[in-house]
């Protein structure tokens, strides 16, 4: 099923954000950050980008692809 | 639109309608029924005795205005008080109206006696269903994945809808079912009308599995 790996929960975590803090901050719902973080749903660049300033890390680090 | 503001608008209703029933009764006692039966209004010449008929036409004509007016002024108030980026407040009740969709089998009823084929277009309101899917997804923030599992599920309804119809379509034109046009014609309009149904439906069921519980599909 995943496509890729997906490490924002530990970023998230280092942050000290909660999956509905990042929700609200990055705009999207706290649903939406459980699929990210289970790798389920591949986001657009736009939320990417959003995510990875959110919890200051380079996307690349965030969303693993092989 | 408030209860008192709905109560205002019944009682004015009744008293329309009481005074639409005293003017036709004046008419028929005391004006031979003019303006109340079909008349020819090219050589009509007024009369004192038409006053209560024309005054309750034009009171019932006011009426009807506000009440459009109101009914149209709540719509716009409430489209304005929906929060932008949401979906739309609904009951999931309201998914109920599905069963409206039965009415459709009055066409096996009015098809043999009279030939009218109109009631089997009914069967589009089991595309109501769906409403209840719709109301369960009320008032949900349409973010970026919310817009994307809607764009497919509104895509695999209408794919699917469009392989039933054309695969309908040349069953039948082809004259597989039955030779008689008639009998053809009514089956179109029962499998266009479920078919359509089946893509209002399926627009929102998809949408909701797929928001849900996207693994299980």
């Amino acid at each position: 099923m995943a496509e890729f790996e997906c490490r924002l929960k530990i970023y998230r975590q280092l942050q000290g954000l909660t999956q509905e803090q990042l929700a609200k901050i990055v705009g999207v719902r706290r649903e939406t950050i459980m699929r990210l973080e289970k790798a389920q749903y591949n986001p657009s660049l736009k939320l990417a980008i959003d995510i990875s300033r959110a919890v200051k890390a380079p996307i690349e680090e965030i969303f693993i692809f092989p | 639109m408030k209860d008192k503001k709905i109560a205002i608008i019944g009682f004015l209703g009744i008293l329309c309608a009481a005074a639409m029933s005293g003017a036709v009764w004046y008419s028929l006692k005391f004006n031979g029924g003019r303006l109340v039966y079909p008349m020819d209004f090219g050589s009509y010449v007024f009369s004192y005795k038409d006053l209560p008929m024309i005054l309750a036409c034009i009171v019932v004509i006011i009426y009807f205005a506000v009440v459009f007016l109101s009914v149209f002024l709540h719509a716009a108030q409430k489209k304005s008080d929906r929060k932008e980026g949401y979906t739309r407040k609904i009951n999931p009740k309201l998914g109920f109206l599905g069963f409206f969709g039965f009415l459709g089998f009055l066409g096996f009823l009015t098809y043999p006696a009279s030939g009218q084929v109109t009631p089997f277009v009914f069967f589009i309101f089991f595309g109501f269903f769906g409403f209840y899917y719709e109301g369960k997804m009320s008032g949900t923030f349409m973010d970026e994945r919310f817009r994307e599992n809607a764009a497919r599920a509104q895509s695999m309804a209408y794919k699917i809808s469009f392989t039933i119809n054309f695969i309908a379509l040349i069953v039948f034109s082809q004259g597989y079912l039955t030779k008689n046009a008639e009998c053809t014609l009514a089956a179109l309009i029962i499998t266009l009308s479920l078919s359509m149904a089946l893509c209002i439906f399926l627009g929102e069921y998809l949408l909701y599995h797929y928001d849900n519980d996207e693994n299980r599909i």
